[in-house]
């Protein structure tokens, strides 16, 4: 079996639809997860280890050989997997994730915990701290 | 002219040059003293092992941040696997130490959140009767705090019960955000305290530093420019007053002269050639790890110990504050991928010690956000709410997805940081086989969190659980002791009033080698339970303060 089959039957296994969610191959290519090992070039040994697999097992199988007897390629595979699944826009549009964003803010505007009463019950409720001995 | 190309301008001091003082390491403490000897007229040079940060390498901004900061930013060098930084031999600890090596520090890393030490972290002796007292106090310390943070940038809000009174930040505090106001929600129906989080930060642009946007990757470097590291905060200054530093310059070696002052350092080039650094005083700021490796590999056929070590305590007394995590999720959207990573609210209602709880001491709480979908799925990454022995399918499939659903956007954590009490036991020593890029011998951790710690963890986790469920949550997953978690390096070179039982005096300068001082945690006591970098800036700039006015009493070589 070609490389690009046997790693989108592990991400299939590992990333199936569910729900809303679709599958890792409905959204992701082989070639997505190539570029998104060139991020992360230490994995590509473990990754073509990880790729390496007996035709005869069924993609569970071969993951759960891999994580008893190859960690670093179950970890180079699944990472990879992962990764990539959730770099792509449409699964982030699905999940509302815009990435990690800038928010602008009013640094001077009041904050609701000094207007709700909530920081008052925390000053009411007195000192917490024990002074220095002697004072 | 930018501050890099204002560096490179004579940073290496002429063949033979004896230099006022030679600094070692450009992070938190080094860049202190820096600015301020600098300042004072002194000729400075700072050798690093590490680089200038290049921001452009900060990956927060871009959609491949998870896959690449896990390996490239990862904060334990030995997943890095950079040379600049130093391998360490973990095979011995519970916990393993993070660092990075860089101008700037560890800090580079850090979640910047900004805890003065109390009181009692000074008097822990004369209040709980263990450990020893510092030999100054919260009140001797405090006016240099404050000027730190105006040097630092920090935002917060003054008026916390759990501090004695003191002025107000430099910035207003930044938004605690969806997820700070839950973990308030919880305290505040537990009636415990919180206050929302002071972090090294600023609000607003200051000098070199942007005002924060929220990206929310403290931890993995700011693409920003907005975390406050010494990088950006001091060097600009310290370059601008004269200071020189030399980047990817590791220290082997303090020399010493027959009269057992120090005359130097030797240090490996970035050609890996030898050179020299003569001056009339070194200081040493490598943290807790790298500054006893340095006095472990110094000393030569006179001190075979160590340098600076007849007390025998170089590298003993780590301290590496034993952590535990809450991850907590809520029904509702808490948007909990947005910033600020490091603290959003903090809570010290556990900090003072009630001996009916079973362990002395306590710990501090800090309110952050959990992030993006792959650290969440616990799937991969940082592994930390994955149990050795559950099975990968627990993780993936249809579980994956549910995870991910339950947790992501609406989850916060808290971290719980505890009290690290010093024992002897806990120590850095030199790897009998493993060395780093130079072939100079990587520092062993041998540390065990003890007894007092495991119950400390155990109680906070209760309380902490009781709190975020009192604020509804729908799913909770602890993990204990995090095993990546010794940000915080300390007491490997302890300060005290008694040669026999201390390396260094209250002003951080050797007992043995009077021109050879320390100014990183290394020096620290006790560890109290707050991040200490406030503190160790603060007392960095206390002890460069005296050594400037007692520079003409100074014995050197």
């Amino acid at each position: 079996m070609s490389k690009d089959k046997t790693f989108l039957g592990l991400a299939d296994f590992l990333i199936p639809a569910h729900g809303e969610m679709p599958a890792f191959g409905s959204v992701c290519s082989f070639a997505d997860a190539e570029k998104a090992l060139d991020f992360r070039v230490d994995l590509k040994e473990g990754f073509e280890r990880g790729l390496d697999a007996d035709p005869a097992l069924s993609a569970e199988a071969h993951l759960e050989k891999l994580n008893k007897e190859d960690g670093a390629a179950f970890t180079a595979v699944t990472t990879i997997a992962i990764c990539t699944y959730y770099m792509n826009p449409r699964v982030r549009e699905l999940l509302g994730y815009p990435g990690q964003e800038s928010v602008q803010y009013d640094s001077k505007a009041t904050q609701i915990y000094l207007t709700d009463g909530s920081l008052g019950h925390v000053l009411a409720r007195g000192r917490k701290y024990r002074p220095t001995p002697g004072l | 002219m930018n501050v890099e190309s204002l560096s490179e301008r004579g940073a290496r001091a002429r063949r033979d040059e004896e230099v006022d003082v030679a600094i070692v390491g450009a992070g938190p403490s080094g860049s202190v003293a820096a600015l301020h000897l600098a300042r004072a007229g002194l000729s400075v040079v700072v050798l690093e092992q590490g680089e200038w940060p290049e921001y452009n390498d900060y990956t927060g901004a871009r959609p491949e941040h998870e896959l690449v900061s896990t390996k490239l930013w990862h904060p334990n060098p030995n997943v890095r696997d950079n040379p600049n930084d130093y391998p360490v031999d973990t095979s011995t600890t519970d916990i393993n130490p993070l660092m990075f090596a860089g101008v700037g520090g560890s800090a580079t890393l850090y979640g910047a959140q900004w805890m003065h030490f109390l009181p009692s972290d000074f008097r822990v002796r004369s209040l709980d009767g263990v450990a020893e007292d510092w030999p100054f106090s919260y009140e001797d310390l405090l006016p240099y705090q404050l000027e730190i943070e105006r040097e630092v940038g920090v935002s917060g809000l003054a008026g916390d019960p759990a501090f004695p009174p003191r002025g107000p930040y430099p910035f207003p505090a930044l938004p605690i955000g969806s997820v700070g106001l839950r973990g308030a929600l919880g305290m505040e129906r537990m009636g415990w305290h919180w206050w929302p989080g002071s972090n090294a930060i600023p609000s607003e642009k200051f000098g070199e530093l942007n005002a924060c946007v929220r990206r929310g990757t403290c931890l993995t470097g700011c693409p920003e420019g907005a975390k406050s590291t010494t990088d950006r905060s001091h060097w600009p200054l310290a370059l601008k007053a004269g200071a020189r530093l030399v980047t990817r310059a590791r220290v082997k070696e303090v020399e010493t002269n027959d009269q057992g002052l120090a005359t130097g350092v030797v240090y490996v080039d970035a050609n890996g050639r030898d050179r020299r650094q003569r001056a009339k005083v070194v200081i040493l700021c490598a943290n807790g790890v790298g500054t006893p490796r340095l006095l472990l590999m110094s000393g030569g056929a006179k001190h075979p110990d160590g340098l600076a070590n007849s007390s025998g305590m170089v590298g003993k007394r780590l301290m590496m504050h034993p952590f535990a995590s809450i991850l907590a999720s809520y029904e509702d959207p808490l948007d909990s991928w947005r910033g600020p990573f490091g603290q959003q609210v903090y809570s010290l209602e556990f900090y003072e010690t009630d001996e009916r709880r079973g362990f002395v001491r306590g710990s501090k709480w800090n309110c952050m956000p959990s992030g993006g979908p792959v650290g969440v799925s616990g799937a991969t990454g940082s592994k930390v709410y994955v149990a050795e022995e559950g099975r990968f399918q627990d993780f993936w499939g249809a579980n994956l997805h549910e995870n991910v659903a339950r947790r992501f956007g609406h989850s916060l954590i808290w971290g719980i940081v505890g009290e690290d009490l010093p024992e002897e036991s806990n120590q850095v020593v030199l790897s009998k086989d493993l060395v780093d890029s130079d072939g100079l011998p990587a520092p062993q951790i041998v540390y065990k969190v003890n007894e007092n710690s495991n119950r400390l963890l155990r109680f906070n986790i209760d309380r902490c659980l009781e709190s975020v469920r009192a604020a509804g949550a729908i799913e909770t997953l602890v993990s204990t002791p995090v095993r990546e978690s010794g940000w915080h390096l300390i007491g490997t070179t302890v300060m005290g009033d008694d040669p026999k039982r201390s390396v260094v005096d209250q002003w951080g300068a050797c007992h043995d080698v009077p021109n050879l001082y320390i100014m990183d945690a290394s020096t620290f006591p006790t560890s109290g339970a707050t991040n200490p970098t406030a503190t160790i800036m603060a007392v960095a700039l206390r002890n460069t303060r005296r050594m400037i006015a007692e520079r003409r009493n100074q014995k050197v070589a």
